[in-house]
């Protein structure tokens, strides 16, 4: 089979991908999860690199650039995957995508194959389903010096010779070997179509004749075997690292310590460390806003850029650190290798509600927001398993409910000692709310694997890589992919919904003037639900605070300031809380609180959710039942509080 | 379900377990009692008759870490049951 050209001149490859505006050869690092391939593509492009997602799937789609001997070649870095049975997300996109059938995409016209050299004899299982794709092909033994100091040996010439490729050792991290690689891409320039001189057509008929899935495999593994055999293959010693530190980590009673010791001290980094951090970024949103304000004149255009995006937006911007700091962690997490340890201790209390092991690290994710956490749910192979754990995920505690809970627990609830001096009414509150969000997904979870998402769970399955130190180059990368994906969100989303809710406090006009918040359309918005939430305690006004705060729930802090006529409304103003105090009971307060507990409002999660399940049906049987878990909460809990007094 | 799908080999119920097998002591995987749905990825990821395999440690759940060909696997105890081994000649 003959790949596509795309040389410079070659106007197919231009018509058939937008990518292909650049019309510089593309090529894709494949390769299975932990193998290094995210250290390669980040030591090849450096920052020349975006992210984005691929056309009708949220796999997100890295694409970097690199100069050889001033030739550039676009490198496309494809999700880890095992193999090639397309049973997650991850696997199909990688098929679909070598296959170049992923609309407005163009095939690539080379593979970059990176395996783990220490575990070589598992991980060239993908060899052959990769060179099945016929495009030329660069085998790439990576931590090859680690392979080398446990006395790991193979000819890689000879290793070539038998699957037909081309082998080249490196050392991502030490950079060792790239220049081998940069040397493969210059070669696939200036020959685009250019075969491999010894062809990749390894043995075996599984495109035409269909076999067992274990007669496949099983000849897969042979033939692999008898090229490494061929190639003089010993197998490394076992990391003694490795050994010792599993000793610990995986250890009875240490263990599971450790485990909590460590969810402990990501929870106490996002929620005090970032504190400060969050402090500054807010200072510097007001200051600007100050600034924007005294530079234009007082009239409509002030007012949309203040009220509307300033407010809106910065209400956003203001989680970045806390963000940050949380995918900072769980960054080093994975890379040390200590999250795969973390899901085999949390496997068995997860498969009680119905999850399991590989759920860990999504829910985890979620306490800073849903949506990388759905995302990261990619690697949950099963696909029941995988739909009941990003279904429950939005019910863990996101930064985007922290204002609307600091906002009315500062309003509302009496700071005083609980038990001691250090665990107050206040915090005892927000652990509670904590407490109660945790309970409706274990709830929710526990339900749905007993009726719409009822049958057997995959088995748990999880390869232990070997602990590394994490590379900061690669931690710091993926911080500078989230905050720019986290701002792109605030950019647009939270713009529009600030900007369309700005507007409806304008209209409609009153002699040319703006009219009331109480007449404006988004103060009608909130009378005409006003019958449906007062069973709840809420007036119009809550109601519009709710009807705001649909597409993104931290708008309500913002919107409420706005009602109440509060200028510079944040959910450390007093004089919004004061006005609160006044206008809403403590009792209404508190089932509003639950309501946010329960309640989607956050037009990402919907989205996501919907390109994740691929149709509405599962984002909308989410948003009616958390908003109806949400009514029934809050009605119970105010009918609760009217009972206690 | 297919539960009852044999892959390969005979079955006989009196066949030695990977639950079974002591730690730091390697077998070699002769049969897998698992639908193939289920043992795919396991498949994929070299569990495959003829593979070498040795328990390093129990997790703190009780559950086998297995070093499979030279990749270390974690799987349930309930599935480690479902794979017979035997012993290989001390060679």
């Amino acid at each position: 089979m003959t790949p596509p050209t795309s040389s410079p001149p070659s106007p197919g490859a231009a018509a058939a991908s937008p990518d292909a505006s650049t019309h510089h050869p593309l090529v894709a690092l494949v390769g299975p999860p932990n193998a290094g391939k995210t250290t390669f593509f980040n030591q090849l492009t450096g920052l020349r690199q975006k992210v984005a997602n691929y056309p009708g799937v949220t796999v997100e789609k890295h694409l970097g650039q690199v100069d050889v001997e001033g030739t550039r070649v676009e490198l496309l870095d494809l999700p880890g995957v095992n193999g090639f049975s397309g049973r997650s997300l991850d696997e199909r996109v990688t098929m679909d995508a070598l296959a170049g059938t992923i609309e407005g995409m163009r095939r690539p016209d080379a593979v970059v194959l990176i395996v783990d050299a220490t575990r070589l004899e598992t991980q060239l299982m993908l060899a052959e389903p990769v060179l099945e794709e016929g495009l030329p092909t660069l085998l790439v033994l990576n931590v090859i010096d680690e392979f080398e100091a446990r006395n790991g040996h193979i000819d890689d010439e000879v290793l070539g010779e038998e699957l037909g490729v081309e082998v080249v050792r490196t050392s991502a991290r030490a950079g060792r070997g790239l220049d081998r690689v940069r040397a493969f891409l210059l070669e696939t320039s200036r020959h685009p179509g250019w075969e491999s001189p010894l062809g990749n057509s390894p043995a075996g008929s599984e495109a035409t004749v269909t076999l067992p899935m274990i007669d496949v495999l099983s000849a897969r593994r042979r033939r692999i075997r008898g090229a490494l055999h061929g190639a003089g293959y010993t197998a490394p010693a076992m990391s003694g690292l490795t050994e010792k530190l599993d000793g610990i980590f995986l250890h009875r009673v240490a263990g599971p310590l450790i485990f909590l010791a460590v969810v402990l001290l990501v929870f106490q980094a996002i929620f005090t460390w970032a504190v400060p951090l969050m402090d500054g970024v807010e200072a510097l949103i007001g200051l600007t806003g100050g600034w924007v304000a005294g530079a234009l004149p007082q009239g409509l255009l002030r007012s949309l850029l203040v009220d509307g995006v300033w407010a809106g937006v910065g209400s956003v911007v203001v989680f970045l650190p806390q963000i940050l700091i949380l995918f900072f962690f769980l960054g080093i997490l994975e890379d040390t290798g200590y999250m795969a340890r973390a899901a085999v201790i949390a496997d068995r209390s997860m498969e009680r509600v119905g999850l399991q092991g590989r759920a860990f690290l999504p829910l985890l994710s979620a306490y800073a927001c849903a949506v990388p956490a759905i995302l990261a749910a990619r690697t949950v192979e099963n696909e029941r398993d995988r739909l009941a754990t990003i279904f429950v995920t939005p019910f863990m505690t996101c930064s985007a409910r922290l204002p609307v809970y600091a906002l009315l627990i500062a309003a509302f609830i009496p700071d005083r000692a609980v038990l001691g001096p250090f665990l107050g009414a206040r915090a005892l509150t927000l652990l509670g709310l904590y407490a109660l969000g945790i309970a409706a997904a274990v709830g929710t979870a526990f339900l749905l694997r007993r009726t719409f998402l009822k049958g057997k769970g995959s088995d748990f399955l999880m390869e232990l890589p070997p602990y590394r130190l994490p590379s900061m180059k690669s931690v710091l990368f993926r911080l500078w992919d989230r905050s720019w994906i986290f701002l792109k969100r605030a950019g647009t989303i939270i713009f529009t919904v600030t900007v369309v809710l700005w507007g409806l406090t304008q209209v409609p006009r009153i002699d040319g003037a703006p009219p009331t918040v109480r007449d404006s359309a988004l103060g009608q918005a909130g009378q005409l639900i006003e019958p449906v939430i007062a069973p709840l305690g809420f007036d119009w006004r809550v109601g519009v605070g709710i009807v705001s705060s649909l597409a993104a729930r931290e708008v309500i802090v913002g919107s409420l300031g706005t009602i109440y006529g509060v200028e510079d409304a944040g959910e450390d103003s007093f004089e919004l809380q004061e006005a609160l105090q006044g206008a809403v009971s403590t009792e209404a307060a508190v089932a509003l609180l639950i309501f946010y507990v329960f309640a989607l409002m956050c037009l990402s999660t919907t989205a996501v959710m919907k390109r994740e399940t691929a149709g509405w049906k599962w984002p909308i049987f989410q948003f009616a039942y958390m908003l109806a878990l949400a009514y029934g909460g809050a009605w119970v809990a105010y009918r609760l509080m009217l009972l206690g007094g | 379900m297919r539960t009852d799908f044999i892959l390969t080999g005979t079955p006989m119920s009196d066949d030695l377990r990977l639950a079974q097998v002591p730690i730091r002591k390697t077998v070699e995987l002769v049969r897998m009692e698992l639908p193939e749905e289920q043992a795919r990825s396991l498949m994929e990821r070299g569990v495959l008759p003829g593979c070498r395999m040795c328990p390093l440690r129990v997790s703190p759940s009780g559950d086998p870490v297995v070093l499979v060909d030279g990749t270390v696997l974690a799987l349930r105890r309930e599935l480690a049951r479902c794979l017979c081994v035997k012993t290989t000649d001390p060679a």
